[in-house]
């Protein structure tokens, strides 16, 4: 498929039939096209995701409304902890990566990953891991609730091959991201033209070197826990079970392994939506990013803090760690709210402009506008679970409601904000504009719509768990809040996939040209979908945005061409 | 076509003379890049990435480790003795080993092809000695992998060393080969380099091991 946009792309108008661009031997075949790998890893979490929101639909029929009876207690346990699983592992951490991959070696204006036959054994790996995740519950009843801390210790209440299974399948998901994360940053250090010094990176990949930089020391304390619950499970030892004396193991250390790891993984995969926005901001606005350089530092501030707060989803702590831990995940959300300034500022500037304001309306543009309030709203909401650390808003639906408005909210629509900024780039096609009105509407509005249930029944401890209430229960509202905002949201993916479908895989969509939104930085400047090597040729790199200093210089011949 | 020097492209053929040309908004073509020459020392960069989150997954388990022994009455349990001896001449073994694989580097790095190649023998040697050492350390200590958590974290924490090692025997067996080929000069031994990191970071996973299994807990 990318051959033949390869084909189209390439052939001049009006000119004779076209050659394929890649006639001789390629040492770098398509099957390791940085490319082509991206847009397996966002068309597998596409599916996952939808697998994910599917997951959550069910539940949220099931609470709905009191006593319901549509799932049973143990279904709903196990779509309970598979929703987190492929939200988090199978959707949230491919896709960045996916993106990352695709877009990064473009912006950084290199010809490929530093490692292109890793980078592609790395979607394989992943799918891999996916399928055995799949696979996994149907082999026997997995853990209960996505830290899979539900039973522990984990040998007696649970047999079978399920959880087994599960385990295995993420070690190969987070060896995967290990592999993409590491392939990145040699590209970003090694591949850079003359002229892109580190400082010039563009926005969205600096976020991305953050964020693997943090992955790259968080993922593996998870594929180390991962694997020694796998012992504990499959040769019967007691690692993570018993106090017996000297013989056993300690189950309160599985909760401090995994949120060691999980919750700057989770920080980890924000980051980059917050680089992308900072970027799609920037270039509506037809101006360079308000005081770059300290959003830059503010990524690197979350990156930074973002192992400081693991301790508040633990509900084990020693009394003298819990003030630590309060500050270090208040101190978190401070470098994010600094870069919402950031954002307001580029935006006022070009108010005062006068200029782009037509653009504003751009759909790209209005995915990142419309994550901003999503945001806002899980910053305040993470202000009261770090005070609250390790208790009840960590235990009840205001755990739900804020990791929901800043992982999945954020981090999504954040995402999909991505996704309609350079999938016309990377698929040589627009999403529908008139369709992602509507998408936006429904997914953002779903979202504040069933963030704010979930607060309230956080309000109400309800606890996470809870698979039904009864009928007097204060807690019909929310629920009814909750459940429809997540259907909202389930419209509005679905409008989402079928836009996919219909723009990029049939090619009904709109073709993008060469640079559809007036970008700034390098990715720009090659044809969309880019020739296999993208680039034949770059503009001098004086800025971290050379192509709008080419075109706010318009009076001066670029050097070399006079 | 002469202006295509792109870093990375060091490998692709010279393409695309029918690629309509990119034009900015403004209408002016983009003007080519300065040829610069691509860095050299990819391997080693991810190499280096690599080790790191490697040792991540060692600090999990060491973590672990240090948690349970701390809420233990006795550790290691009772009854449980290792013999320090052969963990003693395992470390000697592996300083050594590290010492002559970077001979081999220095050697490639002057052009000395022989130097180098007995150098890398040497180190396989000295390697294939830590990798039957410890075998028989597993052999001699007494308990098994589910006798007690200490067993269990014991087997964990020295396999997963050997395990590494292993893999090091590999990779360095393969750039002995290359370097009797002739594979690496003054100016290309990024490959060498890489597997120098990767088999002194496999030293590096034996003194943490040997430092949390016997000088952090008493044996006798």
């Amino acid at each position: 498929m990318t051959d033949t946009e390869v084909e189209e792309a390439a052939r001049p108008e009006g000119s004779g039939p076209s050659q394929p661009v890649l006639d001789l031997p390629d040492p770098w075949p398509k099957g390791s096209d940085h490319k082509y790998i991206g847009s397996l890893y966002v068309a597998a979490a596409v599916v996952f995701l939808v697998a994910g929101v599917a997951m959550a639909l069910l539940m949220r029929a099931q609470l709905a409304t009191p006593e319901a009876e549509i799932l049973g207690e143990r279904t709903y346990r196990q779509l309970f902890t598979l929703h987190g699983v492929f939200s988090v592992f199978l959707f949230l951490l491919p896709v960045w990566l996916g993106l990352a991959s695709a877009i990064v070696p473009l912006q950084v204006g290199a010809a490929r990953m530093a490692f292109p036959r890793l980078h592609a054994m790395s979607f394989w790996l992943f799918l891999t891991g996916g399928i055995m995740v799949c696979i996994a519950p149907a082999l026997s009843d997995v853990f209960h609730g996505w830290a899979l801390n539900d039973p522990i210790p984990v040998r007696l209440g649970l047999p079978g091959q399920g959880p087994d299974f599960l385990l295995l399948g993420l070690v190969l998901v987070l060896m995967a991201a290990v592999l993409v994360v590491i392939n990145l940053i040699v590209t970003v250090l090694q591949l850079r033209p003359p002229g892109m010094t580190l400082r010039r990176i563009p926005v969205f990949s600096w976020s991305m070197m953050v964020s693997g930089a943090v992955l790259l020391f968080a993922l593996p304390v998870l594929i180390g826990a991962f694997g020694l619950l796998f012992v504990d499970r499959h040769y019967g030892t007691s690692i993570f079970s018993g106090f017996t004396g000297s013989r056993g193991g300690n189950p309160l250390l599985w909760p401090r392994l995994f949120w060691f790891g999980a919750y700057p993984m989770l920080w980890a995969l924000l980051i980059p939506a917050l680089g992308a926005v900072s970027e799609i901001i920037s270039t509506f606005t037809g101006r360079p990013l308000f005081n770059r350089a300290r959003a830059s530092a503010a990524l690197v501030a979350v990156g930074v803090l973002s192992f400081a707060g693991w301790g508040s989803e633990v509900g084990t702590l020693n009394r003298g760690a819990r003030p630590l831990f309060i500050l270090g995940a208040l101190a978190v959300l401070a470098p994010v709210a600094l870069l919402v300034l950031n954002w307001l500022m580029t935006l006022r500037m070009a108010g005062g402009d006068g200029d782009g304001a037509g653009r504003m309306g751009s759909t790209p543009m209005l995915w990142a506008l419309g994550m901003i309030p999503v945001l806002a709203l899980g910053l305040a909401a993470s202000v009261v679970s770090a005070v609250d650390a390790g208790r009840d808003a960590h235990a009840n639906y205001w755990q739900t409601g804020q990791q929901h408005a800043l992982f999945f909210g954020a981090a999504t629509i954040g995402a999909v904000a991505a996704i309609s900024y350079w999938g016309p780039k990377i698929w040589g096609r627009r999403l529908s504009d008139a369709l992602g009105k509507l998408e936006i509407l429904a997914v953002v509005g779903g979202t504040v719509l069933s963030v704010a249930g979930m607060l309230l029944l956080g309000i109400q401890d309800m606890l996470v768990h809870t698979a039904t209430f009864d009928d007097g229960d204060e807690w019909a509202l929310g629920n009814l809040v909750v459940s429809a905002g997540a259907a909202i949201i389930g419209l509005g993916l679905v409008v989402l996939v079928l836009d996919l479908l219909g723009s990029v895989v049939l090619r009904r969509g709109r073709a993008a040209g060469a640079d559809p939104w007036g970008g700034q930085t390098l990715e720009w400047a090659t044809t969309s979908p880019p020739p296999r090597h993208n680039f034949d040729a770059l503009p001098e790199i004086r800025s971290a945005t050379p192509l709008l200093d080419v075109r706010t210089a318009p009076s001066q011949p670029p050097e070399g061409t006079a | 076509m002469s202006m295509v020097a792109v870093s990375g492209t060091e490998n692709l053929p010279a393409v695309a003379s029918n690629q309509a040309p990119v034009v900015l908004p403004t209408g002016e073509p983009l003007p080519g890049p300065v040829p610069g020459r691509p860095r050299r020392g990819s391997s080693t960069i991810g190499t280096l990435l690599f080790v790191t989150a490697d040792a991540m997954v060692l600090a999990a388990v060491v973590a672990v480790y240090l948690g349970i022994k701390e809420g233990a009455t006795t550790w290691p349990p009772r009854g449980v003795s290792v013999s320090t001896y052969l963990p003693t001449m395992i470390t000697i073994t592996a300083l050594m080993s590290g010492f002559s694989v970077q001979w081999g580097i220095f050697a490639a790095r002057r052009n000395d092809g022989r130097n180098a190649s007995i150098a890398l023998i040497l180190t396989l040697f000295l390697g294939l000695a830590v990798a039957n050492l410890e075998w028989l350390t597993f052999v001699r200590t007494g308990f098994g992998f589910n006798d007690h958590t200490y067993g269990t974290l014991f087997d964990i924490l020295t396999g997963y060393h050997l395990l590494h090692l292993l893999a090091a025997i590999v990779v360095v067996l393969v750039l002995a080969f290359r370097t009797m080929a002739g594979h690496f000069t003054e100016d290309r031994h990024d490959a060498l380099r890489a597997g120098a990191v990767f088999w002194q970071y496999t030293n590096v996973v034996w003194f943490i091991v040997v430092t949390v299994l016997f000088l952090l807990s008493r044996h006798g």
